[in-house]
């Protein structure tokens, strides 16, 4: 056998369904397997496309199966290394319903079905695999299952990714013709426990009977059960096209005053029928809204759930972008989300830990704390427990600290980083009793000069996460009491915030990263994003503003306590809000924190939108030196 | 150049006739070739490995690849050397002329494709002339000269293998035998060949 077939056999081997395959079997399978490069951005097969003769493994790259909806084209998987995709010519003989595109340079393995076929026949655990997989459209499935991309054989039943663009519906509706008598019609309803019947001519639909219909004009006695249908039947009925939305379904259910839709192959009246749409489809489209998800997140039980609803999160933020939906909205949906996966998981750690020694207070600090967290970038949390006696305090420590090693480890397994500054619960320092943590701040705050060293700004966004209330707002009275004409530390922070290096260079042009990986990206968090937020919680904190820790809305807090500037504030909430937006756009395409945004993937006018974002930054630096003498640690 | 004048006379063995006949049609098949040699020289070295894979419409097929040791026993015993180790293997062993000759059934009019591809062409016509055999008369492409058109260099220098495999991105094999450096090649091809926009 060729060296090259063996490598590509050994690759197979870790990945379903090649892992049920014989040696032989494997090496017959790599030794027909077509290599292909796919460039950025090019097209493997594309909708409609007559189907290929082969399927494919990712073998290296990202490959994105994309289908598209209200012409909309929506990416339904991402294929990583070890995925198969691209199975519709195993089970069907039309056209591919699906878009396969490389989404970075990628390395694909094509595989004959000629081949590859004869091994179904004799292994059928291989060939379920499969069978299930191209038909399975739920996420958890293939999560549970392994590598295999749904095809979208069911289309109609799309992953819950799609409740923005696909509907579930009944696609075996119940048929009559407009002859049957009434009384066949609502037998027919009743035996199979439907609402409705369409009434079909050989041209496509032209009626539907519902329990409304039944009850208005034939219970009421107004005609007689034997009658045909087509007198009490509700015409035209109100016809759609198959990939309807949810928005577009509930809209035209409005608009026409009726409860069904019938779906068309071409969306008119005079096409087969595909099946019918009804009010209660919409309503279990609908169960994936932010309220059933915080429900379940409250009923998991293992952090692997607990990933599962964090990724229909990531799904939801990415719908609800494209659907315009406004960024503050998102952000508050997501958050709640956010804040209910980090109780749960405090929460599942005392259920196995036990329940506390002593009261507490899980907080979080940094983007979590300020409630901006959209992308699943790291975690910073800290610990405050109420003072114990000193016999006691070794143990009460212990504890919480094992509950902080074993909350960041779920978290870390949802998928949330660990922080690489060690800003966590579960580490010693960020760890204590309410006496330490007042002595903390009092340090930080007072004698900031010398101890800037393990002060980070995050410090100072704080947000309860679960545990007393009154811990949390003894650290808030500690902070707000200590800022209080606190110029020195004012001088810090305002330090901190000017020191992040300018996004655009004197010629108004961005200034991108010189070297490493991410050589001319920009960099958007630490150029643009850290100096609104530094400076929104600067203002914040001198203006005593308390119990606002998001920094859009400490911007319109801003701006109503100090009206004299309120103009740059409104600008930079703004601004703030668009620069996020880009930022999670990048990170959702990416599947990264978003930090680095490539230029030139973006339209001109996002282009020149981000470049006017970054502007209002340029006073709001003005502003700051102004009201703060920046002397003492410059 | 007066190639044709010095074989006017010689009989060509029967596969190189049939070789020769193929070319009256056009071919879309590229073979992209490695080989191995023990030194530089055209006269003095000899081939010891020959790896090719196919690529036809765009993908590279493993089946479609040629993968042989040529056994040198002339070679070795002038030189003193082993080829125990070379016995051991369980690839495909043949003698130069089989070798050689099942190769040229491979290639066929299929466009050459390598890595510094004169040499390995020189090398194998060398041999080819030990054969009572024309020369190769197959088109080929050399992908360092395709970088540098796709990027417009116009110096002289030339890039190795390592360093356009490193350009291009492409992953690193475990080792470096002949075969996957065909497998390299064949890969940067591709690239290169979609990147330059090649039918």
């Amino acid at each position: 056998m060729n060296i090259i077939a063996g490598q590509i056999a050994d690759f197979l081997k870790n990945y379903a369904p090649f892992n049920q395959l014989t040696s032989d079997q494997l090496a017959e399978i790599a030794n027909n397997i077509r290599v292909i490069n796919l460039e950025k951005k090019q097209t493997l097969f594309k909708i409609n496309e007559t189907l290929h003769d082969s399927f494919y493994v990712v073998a290296s790259g990202v490959v994105n199966v994309s289908v598209i909806a209200d012409a909309e084209e929506s990416v339904i998987n991402k294929c990583h290394e070890g995925t198969i995709f691209g199975l519709r010519p195993f089970f069907a003989k039309n056209k591919y319903k699906t878009t396969a595109k490389a989404r970075e340079e990628s390395l694909v393995y094509a595989i004959p079905i000629a081949v590859f076929k004869p091994l179904l026949a004799n292994n059928s655990e291989v060939l379920n695999f499969l069978l299930e997989n191209f038909a399975s459209n739920l996420p958890e499935d293939r999560s549970s299952e392994g590598n295999i991309a749904s095809d979208g054989f069911y289309s109609e039943k799309q992953s819950e990714a799609q409740f923005f663009q696909t509907l579930a519906y009944n696609t075996t509706p119940l048929l009559a013709t407009s002859d049957n008598t009434a009384q066949e019609v609502a037998q027919l309803m009743a035996e199979s426990l439907k609402n409705n019947v369409i009434i079909f001519e050989k041209s496509g639909p032209i009626g539907i009977v519902t329990h409304a219909d039944l009850a208005s004009k034939i219970a009421t006695g107004r005609y007689p059960i034997n009658i045909p249908v087509s007198n009490i039947m509700s015409s035209p009925v109100v016809t759609v096209l198959e990939n309807v939305s949810l928005a577009e379904a509930q809209l035209l259910m409005l608009k026409n005053n009726v409860t069904h839709l019938c779906v068309t192959v071409d969306g008119t009246d005079k096409s087969t029928i595909k099946g019918v749409i009804s009010e209660h489809d919409l309503i279990a489209a609908q169960a994936s809204n932010p309220g059933v998800l915080i429900k379940e997140v409250k009923r998991s039980l293992s952090s692997n759930e607990l990933k599962e609803i964090r990724a229909r999160l990531t799904n939801l933020i990415q719908s609800s972008i494209q659907k315009n939906i406004p960024l503050t909205h998102i952000t508050n949906i997501a958050s709640e989300i956010n804040f209910a996966v980090l109780k749960r998981a405090v929460e599942l750690s005392i259920l196995e830990l036990g329940s506390p020694p002593a009261r507490f207070a899980w907080l979080s600090i940094g983007s979590q704390g300020r409630k901006e967290q959209l992308l699943l970038t790291d975690q910073d949390s800290i610990l405050v427990f109420e003072d114990v006696a000193q016999d006691k305090y070794i143990e009460v420590k212990d504890y919480f600290l094992k509950l902080g090693k074993k909350t960041t480890a779920t978290l870390e397994k949802i998928g949330y980083g660990l922080c690489p500054n060690g800003h966590m619960a579960s580490n010693m320092l960020w760890c204590k009793s309410l006496t330490d943590w007042i002595k903390q701040y009092n340090n930080w705050m007072n004698t900031t000069r010398e101890n800037t060293d393990n002060l980070s700004s995050i410090f100072f966004d704080c947000e309860l996460v679960i545990g007393e209330l009154k811990i949390e707002s003894a650290i808030n009275n500690i902070i707000s009491e200590n800022a209080y004409n606190n110029n020195l530390f004012f001088d810090f922070l305002g330090n901190d915030a000017l020191r992040k290096n300018s996004p655009l260079s004197f010629f108004k042009k961005f200034i991108v990263e010189e070297e490493g990986i991410h050589k001319d990206k920009f960099d958007i968090k630490t150029r643009a994003l850290m100096p609104l937020i530094d400076s929104a919680r600067l203002f914040t904190l001198s203006h005593e503003i308390k119990g606002i820790n998001n920094t859009y809305t400490r911007f319109k807090q801003l701006a109503i306590a100090d009206p004299k500037h309120s103009e740059i504030y409104l600008n930079c909430a703004e601004a703030y809000l668009f620069l996020t937006r880009i930022r999670t756009l990048e990170g959702i395409k990416n599947e990264n924190s978003g930090q680095y945004i490539n230029l030139e993937e973006l339209s001109k006018n996002d282009r020149e939108k981000l470049k006017n974002a970054l502007i209002p930054m340029k006073e709001l630096e003005e502003l700051i030196k102004d009201k703060f003498q920046l002397t003492q640690f410059s | 150049m007066l190639d044709w004048l010095k074989n006017i006379n010689k009989e060509h063995p029967e596969f190189w006739k049939e070789y020769l006949a193929k070319f009256s049609k056009k071919s879309n098949r590229y073979v992209i070739l490695s080989t191995e040699a023990t030194g530089d020289s055209i006269e003095k070295d000899v081939i010891t490995f020959i790896s090719a894979f196919a690529v036809v419409n765009d993908s590279i097929s493993i089946k479609d690849s040629f993968e042989t040791i040529l056994l040198q026993y002339r070679f070795m015993h002038d030189n003193h050397l082993s080829n125990e180790y070379i016995i051991e293997s369980r690839l495909l062993k043949l003698s130069e002329p089989e070798a050689l000759k099942t190769f040229i059934e491979y290639l066929g009019n299929g466009i050459l494709v390598g890595h510094q591809i004169q040499s390995d062409v020189a090398m194998i016509n060398a041999s080819l002339e030990r054969l009572e055999c024309g020369k190769l008369r197959n088109e080929a492409l050399d992908i360092d000269i395709m970088h540098r058109k796709l990027n417009e260099i116009n110096d002289d220098k030339e890039l190795s293998l390592e360093e356009l495999t490193d350009y291009y991105k492409i992953q690193k094999t475990h080792t470096n035998s002949t075969t996957e450096k065909a497998y390299k090649i064949a890969l940067l091809f591709l690239k290169l060949k979609f990147k330059l926009g090649l039918k």
